[in-house]
């Protein structure tokens, strides 16, 4: 039975902020090829994103809420560290109470975590429908420079086995320790990191490349085979250095490069970035999507594209709908200003 | 600050998230938010539950600007500027009350329509407060 993607919706909250603001407020931007990026409304939240996202999806297959059966929400960034998130989704969307429900929060991983959780019970049951979505708004002191490229935005799917636009080909993971990168400790609401570059990249290297060569390997494919290649975007840089180390393209990447214009989208990025790519997709390619989160973890998914139905709020809407804010705006949006 | 309990507020989530109405089994209009009586023919007190569309038009709206917000919303109005609140005709008939998200205040007309989408509202007691906000209905949202 084939399983895959039958619907899919996106939002980018309106606001953004360009690197000039960082560079006059603080000499310089610490977030290679982001332009600019978006940034959250004061009355919004990953919460608020992902009902919106929830529901743009569903209208999208179309498939009505209660015939959802499985919800899954990936967020590095939720309101509460301890409350079961999902609960605010489900009754702003309609979604069964039955529906079971899960909560992915620890890593940038958990964007694709979500996914293979909601792909698992498609699989498992037969006419079942999953609802996965993505939604995220990192921070991190300003003080710190990995704030610069911390952007927010959301992305949802319909898994299924039914009205596909994309079927799963396959999946392949890696998990490993690595301490020290992108972590925030439990009395603390803002990201840390011990800043030693070549420690992380050499953990995104190792967990990525790994992730994806064991997909390339189990589907007997060659990276030229893939149209679309998106990898994990903590900047508009990284995921070109992991596709030269694995033999893709820059080329391949294009279609998903979402950072250059939204910034670091956290556990959304990759999701965000697959919308981008089933955009512009077309019947019989195929896409790999690679995620990568600190602690550290990698997901690789292997998409071929079966119908080129498109959601009707598409990204590049989103990407294009926008108002700029100056730094001392970000400030208080951010709630730095205390 | 008005005060709204937890409980009292729970017990109106369907809503306060989810634009869930009630309509009058006697005279058949819509009820939003739900009432004990029908407020069109107070004649009756049985309903069945009706989903929202969330559409409207604005009827009308002010501004709210710095020294204006209540004290629940002045960290809105500190943090994000004027905002519009409105007074809005559902498809389905009822006039609600609510804010105007993800808009320039300055854009806001009356006839404009717009839809609902959740938002948070305040926080109370560390317990964040969402509700639905109108938004403009334009195209590729």
């Amino acid at each position: 039975m084939a399983i895959g993607i039958s619907g899919y919706g996106v939002y980018i909250p309106r606001l953004r902020i360009k690197k000039d603001e960082y560079a006059k407020a603080w000499g310089s931007f610490a977030a290679p090829g982001v332009d600019e990026k978006s940034v959250m409304g004061f009355d919004e939240d990953v919460l608020t994103f992902a009902s919106k996202v929830s529901k743009r999806a569903l209208e999208s297959v179309p498939l009505p809420p209660d015939k959802v059966s499985r919800f899954a929400l990936a967020s590095t960034s939720a309101p509460y560290v301890e409350k079961l998130l999902s609960g605010t989704i489900l009754v702003s969307v309609g979604v069964p109470n039955s529906a079971f429900t899960s909560d992915h929060t620890t890593s940038t991983r958990a964007g694709t975590e979500a996914m293979l959780a909601g792909f698992e019970h498609v699989s498992a049951n037969q006419g079942g429908s999953a609802l996965v979505v993505a939604a995220d708004a990192p921070s991190a002191s300003m003080w710190s420079t990995m704030e610069h490229a911390l952007g927010a935005g959301a992305a949802g799917f319909v898994l299924s086995s039914d009205n596909l636009i994309a079927e799963l080909e396959g999946s392949a993971s890696y998990a490993s320790e690595y301490c020290g990168e992108r972590f925030q400790p439990r009395e603390d609401s803002l990201l840390h990191d011990l800043n030693v570059k070549k420690f992380t990249e050499g953990s995104l290297m190792t967990n990525t490349t790994k992730a994806g060569g064991a997909l390339l390997k189990k589907l007997g494919r060659k990276p030229e085979e893939y149209q679309h290649v998106v990898i994990q975007q903590p900047d508009a840089r990284v995921p070109a250095s992991v596709a030269a180390r694995m033999g893709f393209t820059d080329a391949q990447l294009a279609s998903g490069l979402v950072a250059k214009y939204l910034g670091d989208l956290g556990s959304a990025s990759t999701p965000i970035g697959l919308v981008s790519v089933l955009e512009s997709a077309k019947a019989g390619d195929t896409i790999m999507v690679i995620s990568y989160g600190s602690g550290a973890g990698s997901d690789a998914l292997s998409f071929k594209v079966v119908g080129d139905r498109k959601a009707t709020v598409g990204l590049k809407d989103q990407a294009d709908r926008k108002e700029y804010i100056d730094y001392v705006k970000y400030l208080k949006l951010k709630g730095a200003i205390v | 600050m008005a005060h709204v309990s937890v409980p009292l507020y729970w017990r109106t989530l369907p809503q306060r998230y989810r634009l869930v109405g009630q309509k009058c089994k006697k005279c058949g209009s819509v009820n939003f938010p739900p009432k004990g009586v029908c407020r069109y023919c107070s004649a009756s007190s049985e309903f069945e539950e009706v989903q929202l569309s969330g559409r409207g038009k604005v009827h009308t709206f002010v501004l709210i600007s710095a020294g204006g917000a209540p004290p629940e919303f002045a960290e809105q109005e500190k943090a994000g500027g004027q905002y519009p609140v409105a007074i809005v005709q559902l498809e389905e008939g009822p006039k609600v009350i609510g804010q105007i998200a993800d808009v320039d205040p300055k854009e806001v007309k009356i006839d404009m329509p717009v839809t609902t989408e959740l938002r948070k509202i305040y926080t109370e007691e560390d317990v964040i407060r969402y509700g639905f906000k109108f938004v403009p209905a334009t195209e590729g949202r």
